[in-house]
């Protein structure tokens, strides 16, 4: 076998991934032209809209969603089954993503979920509802087995795991702080009406509808192809839902355990988690704090609402960045840029306001409002901010004495490389199979 | 430990897994570069761009009868797009094919990788890695990236600058209370809202009064309580009065605490700085000293007079222009910044046009009868930006800029046409022919219209949408006074005495008053008041309504042929010798 050629059908993996999204809709946005002037004979065929998809549909996904979930915390748990977990991660990336076209998602639900909280006008669909709740109630009994098998995204990346290259534990945990934000900064995007933006940076969703803009095709294409080397790179370090997954997990009444009796300290699950989510064991002596620890850790104990109140106070203070991620902001400030009168040609937003016959004040009256909404929330997004800040730092000064190696209960996937890899776990099938005869001393 | 297969060796599956790989790989790649091509021929020949076929179109327009040529374009377009659907079509099939060629590679690869996968080595025993070495790290790792994005998020906001501030700037006097999105904000922009929503002005502009009629040039006055009546002979409601060295016929401009004019009797040009709330003079300049100036001073008729233009300020700097084409710059100190000579101006009467500026551009109308041209000099150094050179007559009149809610427009009458510029760039963006004669009186614009009139010629009021002239008047026209466009009036002064006030929308006269005294000065519309001095010096006061309703006469004491300033509660007149200020 050749080896060196791996690398290069790699390359050709992402490219061809790159292409396959290349696909036709973006291509059929083009067809939007008129009709020859002249008459050729050919029938135009009738324009027609397509009925919604029956809501009945709408349930078939809850209980399809439903089963899986419990096929996977069985698997998971129960069966131990890394292959079946396998398995059934390839039908639920055919079913919810290729099939579904990625909508809807737990992921994205979230977002519906805030709308509700801001929006008293707004009523979220029951299977929205239910999409978003299931797996945090499956994740607070059995872990995150959704991510392991269910969550169409966290597919598609492990089947394009190939050449696992582990991450500095420091640089994971740094990393692992950009979810917190993106979660607060969508609430914040909803909480303003400035739109849904997990949809809007969701790497895998143009692979689903087979379409996008070329920038579109290029992130994606750069995710899958840091998921060659990098383990689910979109659930570690962005998925906004992973935050409300963690934290149903870190309390879950089950979890997948490494060994399914006794760990023999081998090291393999250390070795086969792609995540670096096995705590190793730390002797008595690595955690004891030094006093200068302790005394950081008091420190930052005190620290905690001095923290939150700067992040509150910086956020109101950026409303004007903040706030130009609404479009009626943004055109507020075209409008207003053009009136000054340096601004030589309009853009299409403003010459339609412009014909609209709207008056200019009510659209800089509506841009303030939304504005001192933005001072409002992005007080709110510091304050998260700074208390997540402060929670990470706290954590990261506390020391836990640990004997054997643990799985990271709040961030482990539930994947089953772990046990799969376990000395012990392979032991135990094969006495069940009766390939192994245990004579017992 | 390798796992075991029947028959094949698991080097032999590997082997094979990873030739499989290849295979896809390669077969998605020829793919994938098919689709790419696809995807760029079909870009670049799209089937409505065709230059062919625009060809054999435009040679249809020059023979429409032609069939067999028609019958070739249909066959040309119906190929066009017969390949443009296969090339989406050859597309829509390559991403299904792509997707199975992935789908084989990845299987392909797994098998080889599980089939290939060395028997697990446990490490030798050993201490476990100290955790709380990470953790030390990755601690410090987030508080230093924690304090970096607090100071930038800091300085971003510091930095963030919303244009939309200045829209309240313009709008009301306090941006916190409009952030708010309260009420007032409603009112304020009704106060005030009018006002600028037809001028291009900032909130200085607006305040003060940096042109000839004031901001735009479009004679609006910002809301404000400005007297109604004074006795110049008494000094009744006279703030200050000063003399004026040299005579002219430009009108005060206004910036905060001061007042300029310019004056010349043909061999001194001067101009004056006065302060606004005494009247002392501040500081009076000679221009002189000037590269191609002329050594004598043209000839000029009695009523232009060799200080006809208006200055024109930008609030750090003046600007003032004289018939024999010496135009300078001078800060508000005094200190002359730059100076040059446009060329004497072939003008019978003598240049008349006042000056403008627009951002950093000063803007001057040059019409005269050898070579007519809008000029654009940089206003710090006096360089030429842009130049136009018009195909008009010579003309005594000054230009205005109106902000039409998409763009900026300078618009300029001369014999023949009513013009309008892109002050940016000197672009001619419309122009209607509907002047002649010399053309004195200014344009004028209100909602949409511009209003264009002189004496034995016409009065046309145009659409700036369709650019067509919706009505039109030939009685009692403005010689040297301009029109004054209101949202609902046009008033008129006639250099013999008569003001008629039209229905702006539909030309229908609504009153017509005649007065003792003909009119050079032009109407300035204040809140709902309309000013108009006549040649005597009365300032005669009536509503902006349709029948005439006179609300006062004042006499200022000397006769004047300027138009007043407005600005700070107060009215600033030139006289035939003294300048005077009104209010309080």
């Amino acid at each position: 076998v050749n080896r060196s050629k791996v690398p290069y059908i790699r390359i050709i993996l992402v490219l061809c991934a790159l292409g396959a999204s290349f696909g036709s809709k973006r291509a059929e946005a083009l067809i939007r032209f008129p009709h020859p002037e002249f008459e050729s004979g050919h029938v135009l065929p009738e324009t027609f809209t397509p009925a919604a998809r029956a809501q009945v549909l709408e349930y078939v996904d809850v209980a399809v969603l439903v089963i899986c979930l419990s096929l996977a915390s069985y698997l998971a748990l129960r069966k131990r089954s890394r292959t079946g977990l396998f398995f059934l991660m390839i039908f639920a990336l055919l079913y919810f993503g290729f099939w579904r076209m990625g909508c809807v998602c737990p992921v994205g639900a979230t977002q519906n979920l805030a709308l509700t909280l801001f929006d008293p006008q707004y009523r979220i669909p029951i299977a929205v509802l239910a999409f978003f709740t299931i797996p945090l109630a499956f994740t607070l009994i059995f872990g995150r087995t959704f991510c392991a098998g269910v969550c169409p995204l966290g597919a598609l990346q492990d089947l394009f795991l190939l050449k696992p290259v582990r991450i500095p534990g420091w640089l994971a945990q740094a990393l692992g702080m950009i979810p917190y934000a993106f979660l607060g900064f969508i609430i914040l995007g909803v909480a303003t009406g400035s739109g849904f933006y997990i949809c809007r940076v969701d790497p895998f969703v143009s692979f689903f509808r087979r379409s996008g803009s070329i920038n579109r095709l290029l992130y994606s294409a750069a995710f899958l192809l840091a998921g060659v080397f990098i383990g689910r790179p979109y659930c570690r370090f962005l998925c906004p839902y992973s935050v409300l997954l963690r934290w149903m997990s870190r309390f879950s009444k089950h979890h997948v355990s490494i060994s399914p009796d006794k760990c023999v300290q081998c090291r393999l699950c250390e070795d086969a988690c792609p995540f670096g989510y096995i705590h190793t064991p730390q002797a008595e002596a690595a955690i004891l704090p030094a006093q200068g620890e302790k005394r950081r850790l008091l420190t930052l104990l005190v620290l905690v609402p001095v923290l939150v109140a700067s992040g509150g106070i910086i956020g109101s203070r950026l409303d004007v960045p903040l706030s130009r991620i609404n479009k009626t902001v943004l055109l507020a400030e075209q409008v207003a840029r053009e009136n000054t009168g340096k601004i030589f040609d309009l853009t299409l937003e403003t010459e339609t306001f412009r014909a609209s016959g709207k008056p200019e004040r009510e659209l800089m009256a509506e841009a303030f409002a939304l504005r001192s909404g933005f001072r409002k929330g992005g007080f709110a997004l510091g304050c998260f901010l700074g208390l997540v800040l402060s929670l990470r730092l706290v954590e990261l000064s506390v020391r836990k004495k640990r004997e054997c190696f643990e799985i990271d209960r709040a961030a482990c996937f539930s994947c089953g490389r772990c046990f799969s890899a376990c000395p012990r776990e392979q032991r135990i099938r094969k006495e069940k199979k009766g390939r192994i005869v245990v004579h017992e001393p | 430990m390798n796992r075991k297969t029947k028959g094949i060796p698991p080097e032999g599956i590997v082997s094979i897994a990873r030739g499989g790989a290849v295979v896809a790989g390669v077969f998605c790649l020829i793919v994938c570069v098919l689709m790419v091509t696809t995807y760029i021929r079909l870009r670049a020949s799209h089937p409505l761009e065709s230059t062919l076929i625009q060809s054999y179109v435009d040679r249809l327009t020059d023979a429409p009868e032609n069939e067999s040529l028609k019958k070739e374009i249909r066959s040309l377009d119906l190929l066009a797009r017969r390949a443009f659907f296969t090339g989406l079509w050859q597309i829509r099939v390559g991403s299904y094919l792509i997707l199975g060629g992935v789908a084989v590679m990845l299987i392909c690869l797994k098998l080889a990788a599980a089939y290939g996968k060395k028997p697990p080595a446990p490490v030798a025993a050993g201490p476990s890695p100290d955790e709380s070495i990470s953790s030390t790290k990755a601690f410090k790792v987030i508080l230093a990236g924690a304090a970096a994005i607090m100071a930038a998020a800091l300085l971003i906001s510091f930095l963030a600058k919303s244009t939309l501030e200045n829209q309240v700037e313009l709008t009301a006097s306090s941006g916190q209370e409009s952030a708010e999105g309260e009420a007032g904000t409603g009112t304020r922009w009704a106060e005030k809202g009018d006002y600028v929503e037809n001028i291009l002005a900032t909130e200085s502009l607006v305040t003060n009064w940096p042109f000839f009629r004031g901001p735009g040039g479009n004679g609006r006055a910002a809301p404000g309580a400005y007297p109604l009546s004074w006795d110049g002979n008494t000094g009744e409601g006279v703030l200050w009065k000063t003399e004026v060295p040299l005579a002219g016929f430009n009108s005060p401009i206004l910036w905060e605490d001061r007042v300029f004019l310019s004056g010349s009797e043909g061999g001194t040009q001067e101009v004056y700085c006065f302060a606004s709330s005494t009247g002392a003079l501040l500081w009076r300049r000679s221009v002189e000293n000037i590269p191609g100036s002329p050594a004598q001073p043209p000839a000029v008729s009695p009523d232009t007079g060799y200080a006809a233009p208006s200055m024109a300020t930008d609030g750090s700097r003046v600007y003032a222009i004289f018939p024999t084409g010496d135009l300078a710059c001078f800060d508000f100190e005094g200190t002359r910044k730059w100076a040059q000579n446009l060329g004497l101006p072939d003008n019978h009467y003598g240049h008349a046009s006042s000056l403008m500026v627009y951002d950093d551009l000063l803007l001057v109308q040059y019409d005269d009868m050898s070579e007519p041209k809008l000029l654009a000099l940089d206003a710090e150094t006096g360089r030429v930006v842009w130049k136009v050179l018009r195909e008009v007559a010579a003309s005594w009149a000054s230009p205005i800029l109106i902000y039409t809610g998409r763009r900026p427009e300078l618009i300029v009458n001369a014999t023949p046409f009513v013009t309008s510029y892109d002050p940016r760039d000197g672009r001619e963006l419309w122009r209607v022919e509907c002047l002649w004669g010399e053309v004195g009186a200014s344009p004028a614009y209100s909602s949409g219209m511009v209003f264009a009139a002189n004496q034995y010629a016409m009065l046309a009021a145009i659409s700036l949408d369709t650019k067509d002239i919706l009505w039109e008047a030939y009685d009692d026209l403005p010689d040297a006074s301009s029109p004054l466009a209101t949202e609902e009036h046009l008033f008129i002064g006639t250099s013999y005495g008569v003001v008629t006030c039209f229905d702006a929308k539909t030309g229908q006269i609504l009153w017509i008053h005649e007065f003792e005294e003909g009119f050079y000065s032009s109407p300035i519309l204040a809140g709902d008041r309309v000013y108009l001095m006549d040649r005597s010096g009365i300032m005669h006061v009536f509503e902006d309504a349709p029948e005439y309703r006179p609300l006062g006469e004042s006499p200022l004491g000397e006769p004047s042929d300027s138009t007043p300033a407005f600005g700070r509660n107060h009215i600033f007149i030139r006289g035939e010798k003294h300048l005077f200020c009104m209010g309080g």
